[in-house]
């Protein structure tokens, strides 16, 4: 019985889904519903649940499949608010009306309900099917203004990829499964100190699961999909999407890569590579292409949605530095990352929404001078641009010094390098951005458009919790480095 | 001794910004930015009286750091708030305290976008005071870097036609510096053990003879971070040959951010380099002194030869920079104490010399709607000024001979401390330097003839003399010019103790 007790946010989450289905069958057409209330209600009770996990210590249940540890809780708490920030953005904007709110809550609670999963999954087959019914949830979400064309392309494209990597990935499995005669990530590292795999088995393994994963956390080579779903994809949830997938991927990977394929270091905290295989070079090579590609991507875009998605790219490369160097410092660079990054995406998709919504178009031709008309909005855009590619004074940059620093700690100076070369390229991309939200005022000034108390306090409402996780840096990194301590290695 | 003046300084500038951003103003078209300029004056200038307080309640004869506020923001990096001011930061605080309210002063009337405008200048003196303040080189870096920001944004709203540009190229310029700034500080703190950020624990020859691997090569901590320092703050202002984006910018940005960059950025650029160049890497630095005075000398020289051949008060402008930075880098190469003295005695006297220089060059195009001195067949859009407006050309001709370095003016006391320091050092840059005075007084006479003497221009007679809100921020800057050329004793007491100190552990 105290198995259940543990998973509760999850039975939180998927009675919460029950309740929005039952309100959906029932929906004739009202113009006032309830089911933004009822998916905030049942994302605040699996987030209480959370944190009242959060006292136990960390544990494995059901026949060690799953395991409720400081890792899985942290993300766990992160999918949760950024459905509840989803949600409440997507009901400031059209692109979601309300006869498909229901549709749209369903499809973002059960989608968060399989991240929680994989968050908390020790078992690679239960990691795997949450995974997949993340990306077909996201196939549907990506999908779901179905009379658009780049938004069919977007599901489409992220279907193939998704089945692809799938694909790959439990032929790794399977091979590893051969091996080890387990799917406990535990049990498998267990398997593997005492009969090691040989060489070129181990790279075959290795190389399959960096696809998979590079796929689902939108990293080279299987990056592709991430601007064609940020800019197919309605627009409020693009951040949903590109966050969830790949925080969903990030922990997964995390688990996978640590806790089967390395061992504790001589120093407390880090780890050894185990096996023959370096894959901390692999990946150093993935996360460093990451970085530079997404960063020249983002220079070349016309359009602020695709701008963003190649940022997005670029980010995900950084996040890999924190995984690659092989210790708590680096993991909880990672989680403070992620942090950042939660609000100042949903912050960029939700301006971002407006301004399509209010000028018809997201190409930086036709936003020119928009600061003009919108300035709250263009200004707070601006301040969670440079958030994200880690621009002083917002926090982002000391995001980005962390990753960093884990990378020159290890004596990884080219990788280093190559992060702040990219960093560099963003920042201009970004400068043509803001160059074109701004640059045109004097044209545009004299035609202000009202902007509505309810969306400057949700902007506030981002950039506060940003703000104090500037100011409080040492609390939440510690909070991370908390949560990665008591981790079941 | 422990205040909160530094803080205070550094946070009623960015308090104000966010207030005047939001405070309401009476409609009504002629008081329609009645309330918010109001406040951001008032905080620039709160923040400026905070920062000329905090000067005068230091303590002379002393090298040690005064005012220091301290406690840590994120342990587990060691990165703390440390803050301090002493001998070689208290000028620029004076400076940027009198600069900024000026600026604001400036464009009172600025009809676009207005409350943008002086919260860009407010976010900028706050983060100025912050990165000549930090004595942690995270937080210095934090600051420093973030003044590009709102540099960008002055350049690409209000800028002139050519703005995209303009300030595209400074962004990239400045981009490319932070990136190289970065990787210094990342190297510099992973190469001490324990790790640290605050400038007191890495002085003092901490990395001396540290090493790290790469590409199989052993590389000496300090040379690298030295030279990313040095390369990071030379992209960052006009340096001989990094200048090309500078002309551009002076060509497009309006002349109160053309002062804001030229008499506050830098200045403090220059501070950074001494900051770090002498606490840091003493030993790096005198073995590289020579080259940091050759490219003082070549700015020196190259500003001087350009400036010659302007034909426009913008671009006359920019070359007169360049040449003062190269002034300054030749004080700040010769290690001995009058030429760093007179460096960073120059610093403070350079900021408010070009900030009267820009500001001139703002009244001058505000009348005119040229800056063109200097027309087609040797016509000049200006001329005779003087006689529709004695009190321009009489601020005029002090600004003109303090860059010169007329003695009696500030520019003086600078240029003749940085001449006698470097003559030791290198005898050649000495004369290098000569030359380029000569040509300035070549070019700034003939600018000064043809702008204000001479026969009456075409439009002369619309030429109006300072109104009283102009009087109210180029009088006091004049007489500041005039009084700290003619009694410089109680600042460079300040600098002394500090430049020996330092100078002591270089050698």
């Amino acid at each position: 019985m105290s198995d259940f007790v543990l998973i509760l946010p999850e039975v939180c989450l998927a009675l919460t889904l029950a309740f929005i289905l039952a309100e959906e069958i029932t929906y004739h057409g009202e113009q006032s519903r309830w089911v933004n209330a009822t998916a905030l209600m049942g994302l605040g009770a699996a987030l209480v649940q959370t944190l009242i996990t959060y006292q136990h210590a960390p544990v494995q249940v059901f026949h060690q499949a799953f395991s409720v540890d400081g890792l899985s809780l942290f993300f766990k708490l992160f999918f949760i608010v950024l459905a509840a920030l989803a949600i409440v953005a997507a009901s400031h904007s059209r692109a979601i009306t309300i006869a498909k709110q229901g549709e749209y809550c369903a499809l973002v609670i059960a989608s968060t309900l399989g991240m929680c999963l994989a968050a908390s999954a020790s078992d690679m087959l239960l990691a795997f099917l949450a995974l997949q019914l993340v990306n077909i949830l996201v196939f549907f979400i990506a999908g779901f203004g179905k009379r658009s064309v780049p938004s069919i392309e977007a599901a489409v494209k992220y279907m193939i990829f998704s089945a692809v990597g799938g694909a790959f990935f439990l032929y790794g499995l399977a091979l590893l499964f051969s091996a080890t005669h387990t799917l406990n990530v535990y049990e498998m590292h267990r398997a593997l100190v005492s009969a090691p795999l040989a060489a070129d088995t181990g790279l075959v393994i290795l190389m399959l699961a960096v696809l998979f994963f590079s796929f689902q956390v939108g990293a080279f080579p299987m990056y592709f999909w991430t601007p064609d779903v940020v800019e197919g994809s309605p627009t409020p949830s693009s951040g949903f999407l590109t966050l969830g997938t790949r925080a969903a991927g990030l922990v997964v990977a995390l688990r996978f890569l640590i806790a089967v394929f390395a061992k504790p270091g001589v120093a407390p905290g880090q780890w050894q590579v185990l096996g023959e295989v370096d894959w901390t070079r692999i990946l150093a090579f993935v996360s460093g292409a990451t970085m530079l590609i997404g960063a020249l991507l983002a220079v070349r875009q016309v359009g602020a949605k695709r701008l963003v998605g190649s940022l997005i790219i670029a980010e995900t490369g950084y996040l890999l530095i924190g995984i690659l160097v092989l210790d708590q410092v680096g993991i909880a660079a990672i989680l403070y990352s992620m942090v950042i990054e939660l609000f100042s995406l949903i912050g960029i998709f939700y301006i971002l929404t407006y301004l399509i919504e209010q000028f018809g178009s997201d190409r930086l031709a036709d936003l020119r001078g928009m600061m003009g008309r919108a300035v709250m909005e263009c200004t707070c855009l601006v301040l969670f641009l440079m958030n994200l590619v880690g621009i002083p004074p917002m926090p982002g940059f000391i995001g980005k010094f962390t990753l960093i620093g884990a990378a020159v700690r290890h004596g990884r100076f080219s990788l280093a390098v190559v992060a702040i070369i990219a960093i560099t390229i963003s920042t201009v991309a970004i400068a043509r951005l803001a160059y074109s939200l701004a640059g045109d005022l004097r044209k545009t000034i004299a035609r202000p458009v009202a902007s509505s108390p309810g969306r400057r306090i949700f902007m506030a409402s981002l950039l506060a919790p940003l703000v104090l996780v500037g100011v409080y840096a040492e609390d939440v990194l510690k909070w991370a480095g908390k949560s990665v301590g008591f981790i079941l290695w | 001794m422990t205040n909160h003046l530094i803080t205070l300084m550094l946070l009623l500038p960015f308090v104000g910004a966010i207030i005047q951003a939001f405070v309401p103003n009476p409609t009504g078209s002629a008081s329609r930015h009645g309330r918010s300029r109001w406040v951001a004056l008032a905080s620039s200038l709160l923040s400026g009286i905070a920062g000329v307080v905090l000067i005068t309640s230091m303590q002379a004869e002393t090298a040690d750091m005064q005012a220091i506020e301290s406690f840590p923001w994120i342990g587990s990096f060691a990165i703390s708030y440390e803050m301090g001011v002493d001998g070689l930061n208290a000028l620029l605080v004076l400076l940027i305290s009198i600069v900024f309210p000026i600026l604001i002063g400036y464009e009172w009337n600025q009809k676009l976008a207005p409350r943008g405008m002086h919260g860009l200048f407010l976010l900028l003196q706050s983060s100025l005071f912050g990165a000549v303040c930090a004595q942690d080189l995270f937080l210095q870096f934090f600051f420093w870097s973030f003044t590009a920001v709102p540099v960008y944004f002055l350049i690409a709203i209000w800028g002139g036609e050519g703005r995209e540009t303009a300030a595209f190229r400074a962004l990239v310029a400045s981009s490319i510096g932070n990136a190289l700034l970065f990787a210094a500080l990342v190297l510099v703190y992973y190469s001490v053990d324990p790790h640290t950020f605050l400038l007191k624990d890495l002085g003092g020859g901490k990395l001396a003879g540290k090493t790290f691997e790469v590409f199989g090569r052993e590389w000496s901590v300090s040379a690298v971070a030295f030279a990313l320092i040095g390369a990071g703050l030379a992209l960052r202002i006009p340096i001989w040959p990094l200048h090309g984006w500078f002309t551009q910018v002076a060509e497009e940005a309006p002349p109160s951010v053309l002062v804001a960059f030229s008499a506050a950025v830098i200045p403090a650029a220059t501070h950074v380099f001494v900051r770090l160049g002498y606490s840091l890497f003493p030993e790096t630095l005198v073995s590289t002194s020579t080259w940091v005075m050759t490219v003082g000398a070549s700015s020196l020289l190259i500003g001087g030869i350009c400036a010659v051949a302007q034909k426009n008060l913008r671009t006359l402008f920019a070359f007169i920079c360049l040449g003062q930075i190269g002034f300054i880098l030749l004080g700040i190469g010769s290690l001995s104490p009058a030429g760093v003295m007179g460096a960073v005695y120059h610093q403070f006297v350079v900021g408010l010399g070009l900030a009267g220089f820009g500001l001139l060059i703002g009244l001058l195009s505000d009348r005119a709607g040229d800056v063109t001195f200097l027309g087609k067949g040797e016509k000049s859009a200006f001329g005779g000024v003087a006689i529709q407006a004695p009190t321009l050309a009489i601020v005029g001709g002090i600004v003109v001979g303090s860059i010169l370095g007329f003695p009696g003016s500030g520019g003086f006391i600078g240029n003749a401390l940085v001449m006698i320091g470097s003559y030791a050092a290198h005898p050649v840059t000495v004369l290098l330097a000569g030359a380029s005075l000569l040509l300035a007084a070549y070019y700034l006479f003939t600018m000064y003839r043809f702008v204000f003497l001479g026969k009456p221009g075409p439009d002369s007679e619309r030429f109006t003399d300072l109104s009283l809100r102009e009087r109210a921020f180029m009088l006091p800057l004049a007489a500041g010019l005039v009084a700290f050329g003619l009694y410089p004793k109680p600042l460079l007491g300040l600098v002394r103790p500090t430049i020996l100190t330092l100078l002591s552990m270089v050698k």
